[in-house]
């Protein structure tokens, strides 16, 4: 393999690893805001590695621009549900 | 040859294990939950089997906007009995176990002898991939759809407007909070939306427009419009009305007109009917019912004939 | 061999889909275990139509996104249906029972 692909196959397996601890943090954490707290940092950290990965796999830039727009929206959408589930879960008092 | 078949066990074993959790577990909202989960496993699927505009509709349209339509609709029950448990109780059925057995043995038979047959060579589809190059189109599912059965997705657009004049004449007029679930207070949602509603826009006229060359199409950018849609719908940007306005009943009603219009008015020049003169009634057509399909959606969504704005 | 594993997982999960309809008295759940058999019915039609050299068979790709697409609207009625209902009984669930006391 060259020397594009392991270092493609070496983020693709970091990003893998950070979702692994992330759902081993929903799945074991406590509270909602433990959890919320392993998703949103664990997650989208391994969403970032595993887009970094295929950018790199990619073979042309645009499609590289769009993984990284990909990744983007995918913050975009867990940052703003992770504070709506906060919020609610204060409200409620858990 | 290992490495293929690996990631379609590993797919087969995922919608297996997530069907189960669906059917079998007690609380309905993790139940939907995990039936949207299913549909992301199955657009994985249908990427696998070299089909990316199913998947683009099963992860927009089967997970997607089902999987908010139950929620909205479980909220709903919630309304009108706060008291409604949570959790509800398996039944008893002596028969189900056996029934489902043998369903899934008769569906298996069906199946696998089927993959055993070999098809003759002048099946709908080979027949549909020679003529495509006739057409000025790239993409043989748009071709499919929008040239050679077009009268299959004539009637599919009748039958959303049908589920929505029907789902309308059922139910009383929506509270106008309803479907408001997340709190305005927080300015984070007013960034999401200036961000999220005009990307759904432009991703759903790139989706619209690359789906004659490429996948994508009417269904899949009507559905991304659906969400941005629902997105409003859920911050309270729009709120439901009673009386949908002629900008409305216009636009819900802009794919079926627009089919039937063209479908027909070619008949007065000569053409047979539904042969589609050129590329350009394809654009049309797909444009018109992508506006259909989204404002569709977002009022099945919002469970109201109409959508006005803010109401201070 | 990727037909026959999809078209066995498939039927495996049509399986439970009916389970999931005969067992489940409230109807939201009917409707997710039939939402359940019907995407398992739309793997089997892709994968038996098999097709061209490249890709599969388009006509039964447009058949299946027209399935889709009906899905939706159908379990939209369906929900609305349910709504009624709930607000006409005051409950949401078939059960057994349902014909003796009216």
């Amino acid at each position: 393999m060259s020397m594009q692909e392991w270092v493609a196959l070496a983020l693709l397996i970091a990003g893998c690893f950070f979702y692994l601890a992330g759902t081993i943090g929903l799945l074991r954490f406590g509270d909602v805001h433990s959890r919320l707290h392993a998703l949103t940092k664990a997650d989208n950290l391994g969403l970032m590695l595993v887009c970094a990965g295929l950018a790199v796999l990619a073979a042309d830039w645009r499609t590289s621009a769009l993984l990284v727009l990909i990744w983007l929206l995918g913050l975009l959408a867990a940052t703003v549900s992770a504070h709506l589930i906060a919020r609610h879960a204060r409200r409620d008092g858990k | 040859m290992l490495s293929s078949h690996l990631i379609d066990l590993v797919l087969a074993l995922g919608m297996v294990v997530l069907a189960l959790q669906v059917v079998s577990e007690r609380a309905v909202l993790r139940s939907i939950i995990l039936f949207v989960v299913f549909g992301l496993v199955m657009a994985l699927a249908w990427t696998r089997l070299k089909a990316p505009d199913l998947a683009l509709a099963e992860a927009a349209i089967g997970a997607g906007v089902t999987g908010a339509l139950m929620m909205m609709a479980w909220r709903r029950l919630l309304i009108i009995n706060p008291r409604e448990p949570a959790d509800t109780p398996r039944g008893r059925s002596r028969v189900a176990i056996p029934v489902a057995l043998l369903a899934a043995a008769l569906v298996a038979t069906i199946g696998l002898s089927a993959l055993f047959i070999d098809p003759p060579t002048d099946t709908a589809g080979r027949i549909a991939l020679d003529e495509m190059v006739d057409t000025g189109l790239g993409n043989p599912v748009t071709g499919v759809l929008l040239l050679f059965r077009n009268l299959d997705t004539l009637l599919e657009m009748a039958v959303l407007l049908i589920a929505l004049l029907g789902a309308r004449a059922i139910s009383k007029p929506a509270h106008p909070n309803e479907a408001a679930v997340v709190e305005t207070g927080t300015p984070l949602v007013g960034a999401l939306l200036a961000i999220l509603v005009p990307l759904s826009i432009l991703i759903s006229t790139h989706l619209l427009l690359a789906g004659t060359n490429e996948p994508g199409g009417a269904f899949q950018a009507g559905a991304v419009l659906a969400a941005g849609g629902v997105a409003l719908v859920l911050t309270a940007r729009l709120q439901p009305g009673d009386r949908p306005g002629v900008i409305a009943q216009v636009a819900v009603t802009a794919g079926l007109v627009a089919f039937i219009g063209i479908g027909v008015g070619v008949m007065a020049f000569g053409e047979t009917l539904l042969v589609l003169p050129d590329t350009w009634a394809v654009y049309v057509i797909e444009t018109a019912m992508m506006v259909s399909i989204g404002l569709t959606l977002v009022l099945l969504f919002a469970g109201a004939p109409a959508l006005v704005g803010r109401r201070t | 061999m990727t037909a026959v594993i999809f078209v066995l997982a498939a039927s495996v999960v049509f399986g439970i889909g009916v389970w999931g309809l005969l067992i489940a008295e409230h109807l939201l759940r009917k409707l997710l275990a039939l939402n359940v058999m019907s995407s398992s019915v739309f793997i089997i039609m892709l994968v038996v139509a098999g097709g061209g050299g490249n890709g599969p068979d388009p006509v039964a790709q447009a058949l299946i996104l027209t399935g889709i697409v009906i899905a939706v609207a159908a379990t939209a009625f369906a929900l609305a249906l349910m709504i009624s209902i709930y607000r006409e009984t005051g409950r949401a669930s078939i059960t057994g029972k349902d014909d003796d006391d009216r």
